[in-house]
C-alpha cells in the first residue's frame, strides 16, 4: 500500500523581512519538492522609474526595503554618478561609507539579537526574551540605536534617507557631532565583540555542510569595505561591475515573485559571509584578530556561519568607522555638496549591502532615467537558499513537521532574506 | 478601550506588499517595551512565530498596499476580525510610490520587468486598503515618524480617537527658520500641500520635500496653488503631476485641481 503524504508548508516565514513561505512535497523516495514561494506583491520599481526625472527616481528606489534604504539609496546614487560622469570626493565618499555602516551596525543587530537569536534560545520572538536575557536585549538596543542615529545625522532618518544625493549630501553634521560619533563607536566596540563570542557558541548544523560558490564586491582601496567595482568569486573568478550580465543570470520561476539568479549555471551565496570566504586577506585590527582565531568556525561551506561573519563584521564595521570618521575630519571643514552636471550616459554600481552584493544599473537620458536594472541581495541567493531548505528536509522529512518547520525556517533566516527587497530585480 | 480576557488589548499587525518600513519603525522602538506588558500581540510575523493569521483582535494595525488578489481577501478577513483597524505607512493610505504609474497597464509593466515570465500568484495594480474596506484610523508617512505610533495608540489604548492633523509641512519648516527651498533655491517642494507631523525633516536638509505623508486631508489639499507656484517656475504640467504622484497618485482631486490650473493659462 502506498503511503500518503500531506504536503508540508509554512505559509509565512517569520522573523525575516517581505513575505515568504515554504513548500516541501514528500512522496515514497523522499523529499521530492521544495519551493520558496515568494509571495510579496510586486511593485516594479525599475518600470515605475523609466522616464522619470533622476532626482525623483532616486528618491524612491530606498522604498524597495526599509532594511537596507542606505544600501539601495546610496548605490543607486552612485550608478547615476557614474551615469553622468562625476566623481565624489574622497570625503564624501568616506562619509558615505559611515551612513552605509550605519545601515550595516543596525540591520546586522536586529538580524542577530531579534530575529536569529530567539531560535537557539527556544523563544518564539524577541519580546519574550526581554525579561532573561536583559543583557542581550540591551546591547541588541545599544548597537541598533547606535546604526540608527548614524543614519539620521548623516542621511536625515534611520529609515528612507533623503540627505544622500548626487553630489554628496544636502547637508552635513557638526564637525562635534562627528566627534560624538566616534565616541559612541569606541563605546559600542565591545558590546560588537560580546556579540561575535556570543555566536562563535551556536550550533552550525551539519546537513547543510557542501560546496558553495561565493560572490561579493571586490572592495575599493585594498581595505576591506563596501564599495567596489569588481565582483570576485570564490572560484577565483574576478570581472568588472558593468559586465555582471555575463556572468550571472537570471530567470523567473513560477512559484515566486522574485527572480532566481545562477552564475556559471549554478546557485551562488552572497553576504557577510561570502564577503569573508572572498576577502578576509583585506581585514584589520581586532575583527582581523577575531578571524584567524575562529577561521574554522566561519567556513564557506555551510550557510549558517552568516550569522558568526555579519557579528564578526559588527565588530570591524565599528573599527572602520571610526578610521573613516577620521579620515573626513583631517579634511574639515567639509563642502557638503559638489553641483553635478546631468549628462547622458550609463553607469553601474555594485556595493555590499547588509545581506551581500547589490547592482544597480541605470542609464540617463536627458536628465531622466532610461534604463533601470537593480538586482538585490536576496534575489541572487534564492536558488541557494532553496537549495539549503532541500537539504535540510531531505535529512529532516521523517521527523515531527514542527522540528522540520523550525530547521527550514533557520536555515531561510541565516540569509538574512529581505523578501520585499528581492521582487524587484528586472531584466530590460 | 474595553478589554476582554487577560486585561490585555489584542494588537495585530499585518503586512500586504511594502518595504517593511513601517513594522521597522515600530519594532525599533524602545518604547516598545513599556508597550508589551500591557497588550497582547496576536500577529506579527516580522518579530513573532507564533503569530496567528488571522484572529480576533482590538487593534489591526495594516502596513502595505493591496498588491496581489491574495491580499484583498486578506484585508477583507483582517476587517471582519478586527474592532478597530489602522492604516499604516503610505503604501497602505495612499497606495504607496508603487502606485506612481498607477494609470499605466499592469501587463506593460509586468511584460518590463517579468518579460513572458508567468508566477502563480496574481498580482494587481497597487491599492489603499481603503479602497477595499473601512480604515477606521491612518497613521501617514514613508515610514512614519516613531511619535505617530505613540500618539495613535497612546489614544486608541485610552479609549479615545487621535486627531488628524490640519496643517502643512511648510507650517513646521517657517516655525524653524529654514531657508525655503522653494522660493529661495526654486526646487519642486511638496512641502506647502502635504501633512506636517515630520517637523519639516527633509527642507531641514535643504531637499526638497517629495509628499510621503501625503496631501493634507479635509478637501484642503491644495494641488492647484502650488501649481500654480510651479508652473510659474517655469515646470510643465507633466512634471507637476509626475511630482505630485509620487505618494499622491490615488488622490481623487489631484487631476482636477492641476488641471485647472492650466485650463486658466489657455484662456
Amino acid at each position: 500500500m502506498k503511503n500518503v503524504y500531506l504536503p508540508i508548508t509554512i505559509d509565512h516565514i517569520a522573523r525575516v523581512e517581505g513575505k515568504g513561505g515554504v513548500e516541501i512535497v514528500v512522496g515514497d523516495d523522499g523529499v521530492k519538492e521544495v519551493k520558496l514561494n515568494i509571495i510579496e506583491g510586486p511593485r516594479f520599481f525599475e518600470a515605475i522609474s523609466l522616464g522619470k526625472k533622476v532626482d525623483e527616481a532616486l528618491a524612491i528606489y530606498p522604498r524597495i526595503c526599509s532594511f537596507c534604504s542606505v544600501a539601495h539609496k546610496l548605490t543607486a546614487v552612485e550608478a547615476a554618478e557614474k551615469a553622468v560622469g562625476f566623481t565624489p570626493r574622497e570625503e564624501i565618499q568616506a562619509l558615505r561609507e559611515v551612513l552605509y555602516i550605519g545601515d550595516m551596525i543596525e540591520s546586522h543587530a536586529l538580524h542577530l539579537y531579534l530575529l536569529v537569536l530567539p531560535d537557539y534560545l527556544g523563544y518564539s520572538g524577541p519580546l519574550h526574551m526581554v525579561e532573561e536575557y536583559k543583557k542581550e536585549i540591551s546591547i541588541a538596543l545599544d548597537l541598533k540605536n547606535l546604526g540608527s542615529w548614524m543614519m539620521d545625522e548623516l542621511g536625515s532618518r534611520a529609515i528612507h534617507q533623503e540627505n544622500a544625493i548626487m553630489g554628496g549630501f544636502g547637508k552635513l553634521p557638526d564637525k562635534s557631532v562627528l566627534e560624538t560619533m566616534k565616541k559612541r563607536l569606541k563605546e559600542a566596540l565591545p558590546k560588537a565583540e560580546y556579540t561575535f563570542e556570543l555566536f562563535t557558541k551556536l550550533e552550525q548544523y551539519e546537513e547543510v555542510e557542501g560546496p558553495i560558490t561565493h560572490i561579493a564586491v571586490k572592495p575599493r582601496n585594498d581595505v576591506y569595505g563596501i564599495y567596489g567595482d569588481y565582483l570576485k568569486a570564490s572560484d577565483g573568478n574576478e570581472f568588472p561591475s558593468e559586465e555582471y550580465k555575463e556572468h550571472i543570470k537570471e530567470f523567473v520561476v513560477e512559484h515566486s515573485f522574485a527572480k532566481h539568479s545562477v552564475y556559471r549555471e549554478k546557485p551562488f551565496m552572497v553576504g557577510a559571509i561570502s564577503r569573508l570566504v572572498n576577502n578576509a586577506s583585506l581585514l584589520y585590527g581586532k575583527a582581523k584578530e577575531l578571524y584567524e582565531a575562529h577561521k574554522d568556525l566561519l567556513r564557506a561551506t555551510n550557510p549558517f556561519a552568516n550569522n558568526l561573519a555579519q557579528a564578526l563584521e559588527l565588530v570591524y564595521f565599528t573599527e572602520r568607522a571610526i578610521d573613516l570618521i577620521d579620515e573626513a575630519l583631517a579634511k574639515w571643514p567639509i563642502k557638503a555638496r559638489d553641483e553635478v552636471e546631468i549628462r547622458d550616459g550609463f553607469g553601474v554600481s555594485t556595493t555590499e549591502a547588509p545581506r551581500g552584493v547589490l547592482v544597480y544599473a541605470l542609464n540617463v537620458e536627458n536628465g531622466r532615467v532610461s534604463y533601470a536594472d537593480i538586482i538585490t541581495p536576496t534575489a541572487f541567493n534564492l536558488a541557494m537558499m532553496e537549495q539549503h531548505v532541500r537539504m535540510m528536509a531531505e535529512k529532516h522529512y521523517n521527523d515531527d513537521p514542527e522540528k522540520l518547520k523550525l530547521l527550514t525556517e533557520m536555515v531561510v533566516r541565516a540569509y538574512d532574506p529581505c523578501i520585499s527587497c528581492s521582487v524587484h530585480v528586472a531584466r530590460l | 478601550m474595553e478589554m476582554e480576557g487577560n486585561g490585555k488589548v489584542r494588537i495585530g499587525f499585518y503586512a500586504l506588499t511594502s518595504c517593511y518600513g513601517c513594522q521597522l519603525q515600530f519594532a525599533m522602538m524602545d518604547e516598545l517595551l513599556q508597550l508589551i506588558p500591557n497588550v497582547e500581540i496576536v500577529c506579527w510575523y516580522m518579530l513573532e512565530r507564533d503569530s496567528k493569521e488571522v484572529e480576533p483582535v482590538d487593534i489591526a494595525l495594516i502596513e502595505g498596499s493591496v498588491s496581489t488578489e491574495e491580499e484583498i481577501e486578506l484585508v477583507k478577513k483582517i476587517r471582519e476580525n478586527a474592532k478597530i483597524v489602522v492604516a499604516v505607512g503610505a503604501c497602505a493610505t495612499q497606495g504607496g510610490v508603487q502606485s506612481w504609474e498607477k494609470d499605466k497597464d499592469l501587463e506593460e509593466l509586468w511584460k518590463t520587468v517579468y518579460g513572458d515570465g508567468k508566477v502563480k500568484f496574481q498580482p494587481k495594480m497597487a491599492e489603499p486598503v481603503e479602497n477595499y474596506i473601512k480604515v477606521d484610523y491612518k497613521i501617514y508617512g514613508c515610514p512614519p515618524e516613531k511619535k505617530d505610533f505613540i500618539y495613535a495608540l497612546g489614544t486608541l489604548l485610552i479609549g479615545s480617537w487621535p486627531e488628524d492633523i490640519d496643517y502643512p509641512v511648510c507650517l513646521e519648516c517657517r516655525l524653524n527658520g529654514n531657508s525655503c527651498v522653494l522660493l529661495e533655491k526654486g526646487e519642486p517642494c511638496l512641502g506647502p500641500l502635504t501633512r506636517a507631523g515630520c517637523n519639516a525633516r527633509c527642507p531641514a536638509y535643504g531637499i526638497a520635500c517629495i509628499g510621503c505623508r501625503g496631501a493634507i486631508g479635509y478637501d484642503v489639499a491644495w494641488f492647484d496653488s502650488l501649481a500654480r507656484v510651479f508652473k510659474e517656475k517655469g515646470l510643465t504640467k507633466e512634471e507637476i503631476l509626475e511630482r505630485m504622484k509620487i505618494f499622491n497618485a490615488h488622490n481623487p482631486k489631484l487631476e482636477e485641481m492641476v488641471e485647472k490650473v492650466f485650463q486658466e493659462v489657455k484662456e
